[in-house]
């Protein structure tokens, strides 16, 4: 692995838990979605940003969750194998706002893994708390698309690990 | 900004869990979350309870702070509880109010899974409140050391983590910098609509993005200029030590799940 490789997944995991920390979730009534699973969007213009999603992920979990252990093994398996399953599919799409609406029904699909660890750990029904779960996840996942690919045309997501 | 950081949440006392190894913690707070889950009955909860508040009178941590701490988790313990004295519907009819039925399966199992979703947090709280984050990473590594037999990217890993809890201060500054600059020129991140907040939110991550990529940069040049050459015959500023008190820990923690096991009904 270069170097360039590893001390970008070092900063995007870091950044990962500022806007965790530091900026407001974006709220409609109740609901609140947390922004940084925008980051989740950076697997599409580059599968190198597997390892600081990822990495980024298991600190917030570390550091931020009272659940801890089990937030991390299931919010990590979750992350990690959502992005595995984009980087294979993204093979056969090009479009980045194609790939997005992808990543965007992967993670929200694939959330069950969590509706998994709260009926373990609450026992809530899963069903219920997967849909709640979906309805969630595929939300913040869409309104961050547009900030995302924003944030895309002034950094150049695509072009950082080819210097 | 800083002080509320989660990082404050280590405890730098003199105590028997701080002086553990990492990886004898990592490895028991892993296994703690199975064990909770041997507990059925009264005693078996009793005795998780038990080792629970010995280990953290061991921690050396005053419980009032981790109890204050842990506060806001109180109403989510209490809509659990709540949950399944509503919807579980098992056992004798304990009361009957209008539509509310309580049945006493739906009791038992709300006091169960609470307590053992208190036990959970406040053991695995343990881990974080007597270990520093660098410590957590060079468990990992050390734990993980196997898998590099299947090509697994351990030390780079590591690394990463380590770059990244390093830089999460800097940025977290720079955050808010940057959102107290945007503010004094009329940004707005707390009103207004879902799209007017998202829109004030862009003009926030754009600089934050391009500073934090331009560090990245400025730091794999750096390491380059040194001869940064991965993992390979590098040598440790901090050593794990693999102690007694670390097997003897690990050892009663399989003498508690042997006892569960046979206390269980």
């Amino acid at each position: 692995m270069n170097i360039r490789t590893i001390s970008i997944s070092g900063i995007v995991a870091a950044l990962y838990i500022a806007v965790t920390f530091l900026v407001q979730p974006l709220a409609f009534g109740a609901v609140q979605l947390r922004l940084s699973e925008m980051f989740n969007h950076l697997i599409v213009f580059n599968k190198k940003y597997f390892y600081g999603i990822v990495i980024g992920v298991f600190l917030a979990n570390l550091l931020l969750s009272p659940m801890k252990v089990l937030d991390i093994t299931f919010g990590v398996a979750h992350t990690a194998i959502s992005l595995a399953i984009v980087i294979f599919l993204g093979k056969y799409v090009k479009n980045i706002w194609a790939r997005m609406v992808l990543n965007s029904l992967v993670f929200s699909f694939m959330i069950f893994i969590v509706a998994w660890e709260l009926k373990i750990a609450f026992g809530t029904p899963f069903f219920e708390t997967w849909g709640v779960l979906i309805l969630g996840e595929i939300a913040v996942m869409l309104i961050t698309m547009p900030i995302m690919y924003a944030i895309h045309k002034g950094v150049h997501f695509d072009k950082l690990f080819k210097k | 900004m800083m002080e509320k950081m989660i990082f404050g949440r280590y405890i730098p006392v003199e105590s028997v869990i701080h002086r553990m190894d990492p990886r004898a913690k990592l490895i028991i707070v892993f296994l703690f979350i199975f064990v909770v889950f041997l507990a059925n009955n009264p005693m078996t909860y009793g005795l998780l309870g038990v080792f629970t508040f010995i280990a953290l009178l061991l921690s050396n941590i005053k419980i009032s702070f981790i109890i204050k701490g842990l506060r806001f988790l109180f109403w989510l313990i209490l809509f659990t509880f709540l949950l399944h004295i509503f919807f579980t519907k098992e056992g004798e009819l304990l009361v009957s109010w209008g539509f509310i039925k309580i049945y006493e399966g739906g009791l038992i199992q709300g006091i169960y899974i609470s307590l053992r979703f208190f036990f959970l947090i406040l053991f695995t709280s343990l881990l974080t409140l007597t270990t520093t984050p660098i410590e957590i990473t060079d468990g990992l590594e050390s734990l993980l050391n196997p898998l590099k037999k299947l090509k697994f990217p351990v030390h780079e890993l590591a690394l990463m983590l380590s770059i990244a809890l390093r830089f999460i201060p800097t940025l977290m500054d720079e955050t808010e910098k940057i959102m107290k600059a945007q503010q004094a020129r009329g940004v707005d991140f707390s009103e207004g609509s879902l799209t007017t907040r998202a829109k004030a939110i862009i003009p926030l991550l754009i600089p934050l993005f391009i500073n934090a990529f331009k560090r990245a940069d400025e730091l794999a040049t750096a390491m380059e200029a040194r001869g940064y050459r991965g993992g390979e015959g590098r040598t440790k500023y901090r050593l794990l030590k693999w102690d007694l008190r670390d097997t003897l820990a690990l050892l009663i923690l399989i003498a508690l799940s042997v006892t569960l096991i046979l206390l269980r009904n």
